[in-house]
């Protein structure tokens, strides 16, 4: 059989370094707030010429906007632009000296105007609704094992899982910002919820089979029972994965547009998801119950004695 | 095979036939609902929130305000005929206004927010026989009024470069104290008004009880054109109005009637929003509760204010700018749609593609769910109605992927099974007995995120991608449980029972050659 979990500190290496390098970005770039967030305007436009983004870029310096953020989207031709918040005779200024140099929009463009007081107001729910959904997880899973040795572990090791992939996601978002100029809004919120609702799904079904395995007594090893545990259940962990994957590059692929940074979120938190539960959480789990951290930090070779 | 399961196969059918009556044709209208209900991110619209302004409004009226300012928007709107619309009030001080397929955003705005409020004024006169000005105001140390009964605020009224009435300001009482106002409102200096001296003060036309003749007393209004085809408003009163607006024209008409000369002695100023629109000379001592209001309005002004005077005025301002206001173009919405039920299509072939691979016979089962379910998330959609927006029907395409998770949580169930060398029939019961505990922890869990995410989106401004998400998402993956569990279960049952099986590699299995 597999050894998956005899790899665990790799796991806990890789993903290590995935969120270190995020979090550099985070201290470097940070999040970009979108006009959900910080307040402001944002015109969707598509112009029937194929106008570049460097050129669109200059003539919004050149119009005075400076600090206008602009993203590309599908297809070709069509834009966001963000900017302080315009009133509408701004607004409508605006308009007219792009058509003046980059000519017509195709279709009327569409627009989004947010208040500073909306702004923080979401901001204050967002967090919120993340922390009762953390709690709410934590409760549940610590509920549903609760005729388990330990419950408080189970849980506890769910969230530790979600919380990495939310981290895994905000960092790989924070270098995404800083290069494509994409920001993080509502709806990039409730791709991180999406995903934190996924993540635990898979870890639920894992650690169910470790509790199914520990009833039928397989092995008075925890490392046996973990290890094979995740084998039974490592082929539905990447079939369910896929069928999700596939749907999610489907909408990528053919939807994109107004939601591509949702989307995208999706996919990163998927992957990530996906890794946590498999290689993360059941490693915790018998990291904590073989009480082996120090062992993660002195990277000395597996004890003997344990195994 | 037992009758239970033929029992069940047959509610499946009538269930999957009902789900397709109600569907077909997509656009048809069954049990009151005729197709599915797009968002206004989809079909273009827009989307307004604004903060209700209570300054003036006792705190114990607000909830009451609140409400007849909701119900007067609400004839506005319908008076414009936007399908549909949604409008609501979100906290204690916010209304939020949805149009969907209504793009003309300025139009919007001003529908909604123009307190819309009518009022009717006459000229204030000084003893000296002359109209009182914003000059004589200014000058006075102690308040004095020249119309000494009449204590309640003055408009000044001056004329612009153009030769057109504009009003400059206010004289208002507020605290116990009088104090000026410029033409936007902000209590200012009196000296910063010294420029406009030249306005005359109006004060209310009231009828002989002191109530002053306003909008509210309006029975009804509507457009009609002079005899030289000017456009004008014509007004009919209600009890109350026809009366005060005797006794105030028998004040003030000119008893030489349309021979006499344009004074403003016989002058009665109809305001909107404290702005005059016009003001006619009174010809004649009775009205009988009809008139009109002229002025040089465009047809889609003159449409405009006969709609705000049917539908009545706000019963409070409110603040501008708009706390949050969005404009999604229609053209952008109809590409949205089809790419998006494409993405779907594609994702569900996808998927099923996949699980015939993979699992086979199961595979090819599971794929009749999906199918199953789709129809069933889509007749849910159209009959409750679930309001879909571009986000939502993402929410309802993820749910495809994860639908088939029980199944594929089954389906690994009863590989083991079969290995480990029990008989079909066996293997699917304790399969599906065994997979059980793992599918429902692990969906409770998303539909409680579902439910956090609905409240979060809901919360501020209604955000249609976030509800809507969580929305369709949570449905799907309540439906799911059920067609992964019971029909998967009862179409294998029907398949194994029937006899239909010959080899268990139709379920990807390979006994005994490990």
């Amino acid at each position: 059989m597999f050894d998956i979990i005899g790899k665990r500190f790799w796991y806990f290496l890789i993903s290590g370094a995935v969120i270190l390098i995020g979090i550099i970005s985070l201290a470097i770039f940070g999040l970009p707030a979108g006009i959900e967030f910080g307040s402001g305007s944002i015109v969707t436009v598509k112009f029937v010429a194929d106008v570049s983004q460097s050129d669109l870029e200059g003539e919004l310096t050149d119009l005075g906007y400076g600090n206008a953020l602009v993203q590309q989207t599908q297809p070709a031709g069509s834009f966001l632009i963000r900017t302080e918040r315009l009133d509408e005779a701004q607004a409508a200024a605006l308009k007219d000296d792009l058509n003046a140099v980059f000519g017509a929009f195709d279709g009327e463009p569409s627009s989004q105007d947010v208040s500073p007081m909306i702004a923080s107001e979401t901001r204050t729910n967002a967090v919120i609704a993340v922390a009762i959904a953390a709690l709410g997880v934590l409760l549940y899973v610590t509920w549903a094992f609760r005729r388990m040795p330990r419950p408080f572990h189970y849980g506890t090791c769910a969230i530790i899982a979600l919380v990495h992939d939310a981290l895994v996601v905000l960092g790989i978002f924070s270098i995404l910002g800083a290069i494509l100029h994409w920001e993080i809004n509502l709806m990039f919120i409730t791709g991180i919820l999406a995903v934190i609702g996924y993540s635990v799904n898979n870890t639920v079904v894992i650690f169910d089979r470790i509790r199914e395995n520990l009833t039928k007594g397989i092995s008075a090893n925890f490392e046996t029972v973990v290890n094979n545990s995740l084998v039974e259940t490592l082929s539905r962990s990447i079939n369910t994965s896929l069928t999700t994957f596939i749907v999610v590059l489907a909408l990528l692929l053919f939807v994109g547009a107004n939601i591509q940074n949702f989307v995208i979120v999706l996919i990163i938190g998927i992957i990530a998801g996906t890794f946590s539960s498999v290689c993360i959480a059941p490693s915790l789990l018998l990291v904590w119950d073989n009480k082996e951290w120090g062992r993660f930090l002195f990277w000395r070779k597996s004890n003997p004695a344990k195994a | 095979m037992s009758k239970g399961n033929i029992v069940v196969l047959a509610l499946i059918i009538v269930v999957f036939g009902f789900g397709l009556w109600v569907l077909l044709p997509l656009q048809g209208e069954r049990l009151g609902r005729t197709g599915l209900h797009l968002g206004l991110d989809l079909v273009g619209g827009v989307h307004l929130v604004y903060e209700a302004d209570f300054k003036d409004v006792d705190p114990d009226d607000q909830s009451a305000v609140m409400e007849r300012a909701l119900i007067t928007i609400q004839n506005r709107i319908d008076k414009y005929g936007v399908a549909e619309p949604v409008i609501q009030q979100v906290g204690n001080d916010r209304i939020m206004v949805q149009l969907p397929g209504f793009t003309d955003i300025d139009a919007a705005k001003s529908l909604v927010q123009q307190t819309g409020f009518l009022e009717f004024r006459e000229v204030e006169f000084k003893p000296d026989g002359n109209p009182a000005t914003l000059a004589d105001y200014l000058g006075q140390t102690d308040l004095q009024f020249y119309e000494t009964g009449d204590i309640d605020d003055r408009v000044f009224v001056g004329q612009n470069d153009l030769g057109k009435d504009e009003t400059y300001g206010f004289l208002k009482y507020e605290d116990g104290a009088y104090h000026f106002e410029d033409a936007a409102g902000n209590t200012v200096a009196a000296d910063a008004l010294s420029a406009y001296g030249a306005s005359v003060a109006w004060v209310k036309a009231r009828g002989d009880s002191g109530t002053p003749l306003t909008g509210d007393l309006l029975a009804d209004a509507y457009l009609t054109t002079t005899q030289s085809g000017q456009l004008q408003i014509a007004i009919e009163w209600d009890d109350t109005g026809t009366v005060i607006f005797d006794q105030i024209a028998a004040r003030l008409y000119d008893p030489l009637g349309t021979s006499g000369a344009y004074t403003l002695k016989h002058v009665l100023g109809i305001f909107l929003d404290n702005t005059l629109l016009s003001a006619p000379k009174v010809n004649s001592s009775k009205f009988e509760g009809k008139g009109v209001i002229s002025g040089s309005f465009t047809l889609a002004e003159a449409e405009e204010l006969t709609n705000l005077l049917k539908s009545g005025s706000l019963p409070m301002p409110l603040k501008q700018p708009p706390l949050f206001e969005e404009k999604v173009s229609a053209t952008l919405g109809a590409r949205f749609v089809e790419m998006s039920w494409l993405a779907g299509l594609i994702g569900i072939i996808l998927v099923m593609v996949f699980m015939l691979a993979y699992y086979r016979l199961p595979g090819l089962v599971a794929s009749l769910a999906l199918v199953f379910y789709g129809v069933i998330m889509l007749t849910l959609f159209k009959l409750i109605p679930v309001t879909l927006s571009l986000a939502g029907i993402g929410g309802f395409i993820v749910s495809i992927g994860m639908a088939v998770d029980a199944n594929v949580l089954i389906f690994e169930r009863l590989k083991e099974e079969l290995r480990s060398g029990r008989t079909l029939g066996a293997a699917i019961e304790t399969g599906f007995k065994r997979a059980w505990s793992a599918i429902w922890d692990s969906n409770v869990t998303t539909v409680i995120v579902c439910i956090i995410l609905y409240w979060l989106g809901s919360s501020i401004v209604a955000s249609a991608p976030v509800m809507g998400f969580a929305l369709t998402l949570g449905i799907g993956v309540v439906v799911s449980m059920f067609t992964a569990v019971v029909v998967t279960r009862t179409l294998l049952r029907f398949v194994i029972h029937g006899g239909m099986v010959r080899h268990l590699a139709w379920f990807n299995v390979y006994r005994g050659k490990q």
